[in-house]
């Protein structure tokens, strides 16, 4: 007897949580734009622009874009001097073999 | 996304500009400041690390020599001076094989007082210097001229003097 009050006060107090919940009104063409978000996001996915992202905060930071310019500039210099005094030694080497043997120098 | 691939090309942009210009300019900096040595023995000095004795006898060997190789060198450039008239006249066609065997001859010896002068300018050096400066010598002037009769006859080297 008192089971089956209960089981009565529970469908009752079911039936009045379901009517007491408010459920907004959707906007219109909800569905639709939802599918359309969902499609959008596949085609493009986001990870590509989230590692162009981190790579570009990264390279603006200013203590690592200085150590990129500096390590570019010295690296630059270094090899520039580099084939620039093998420039210059060749140069030699070719003034000297000319003055003693200009008749038979390859001068292709 | 737009933004950071238009930060990262001007990034890489100023990064190569920056890395050709620091090149360059060492590059032609240090051209300068190594080029145009006193004179052309001091490649020589430089390369084979002679000592300043070793240094004055080759000049002096060196000295000695340049003045006989201009003469030879002029004698040369009449003979074919000569030999080019013939070719234009056209008409003493009998001339000509004489005028490429007295530039042969004149060649030869040449080459023959040229390989002597670098005979004696490396026994001037230490050994092992001397043999490398026979080497390099070699490689400008007859290696040229081997490497071109080899493409033009495959295996078999014609014999002809210069």
């Amino acid at each position: 007897m008192a089971g089956a009050k209960n089981e009565y006060e529970d469908s009752k107090l079911s039936v009045w949580l379901r009517e007491s919940r408010a459920t907004p009104a959707l906007p219109s063409r909800f569905q639709e734009n939802v599918w359309r978000r969902i499609e959008s996001t596949a085609a493009a996915p986001e990870k590509s622009g989230n590692w162009l992202d981190a790579l570009a905060a990264l390279i603006l930071r200013p203590r690592l874009a200085f150590a990129g310019v500096a390590l570019l500039l010295l690296t630059g210099t270094l090899l520039g001097a580099q084939s620039g005094v093998q420039t210059a030694r060749h140069a030699a080497q070719m003034r000297y073999v000319a003055a003693v043997a200009h008749e038979f120098t390859d001068r292709q | 996304m737009k933004r950071s691939l238009l930060i990262l090309l001007a990034a890489l942009a100023l990064g190569a500009a920056l890395f050709a210009g620091a090149y360059f300019a060492a590059h032609r900096a240090s051209e300068l400041c190594c080029a145009r040595p006193a004179d052309d023995l001091n490649w020589l000095q430089l390369e084979f690390h002679l000592s300043n004795a070793e240094l004055a006898r080759i000049r002096e060997l060196h000295e000695g020599y340049l003045p006989q190789c201009a003469e030879r060198c002029a004698r040369i450039a009449e003979k074919k001076r000569e030999l080019d008239a013939l070719l234009g006249s056209g008409t003493n066609a009998t001339g000509v094989p004489v005028k490429q065997a007295e530039i042969a001859a004149l060649r030869a010896e040449c080459q023959s007082n040229m390989l002597a002068h670098f005979v004696a300018v490396s026994q001037a050096m230490p050994p092992a210097q001397g043999d490398r400066y026979l080497a390099e010598m070699k490689k400008f002037t007859l290696g040229a001229h081997e490497k071109i009769e080899q493409s033009m006859s495959g295996d078999c080297v014609h014999e002809h003097s210069h």
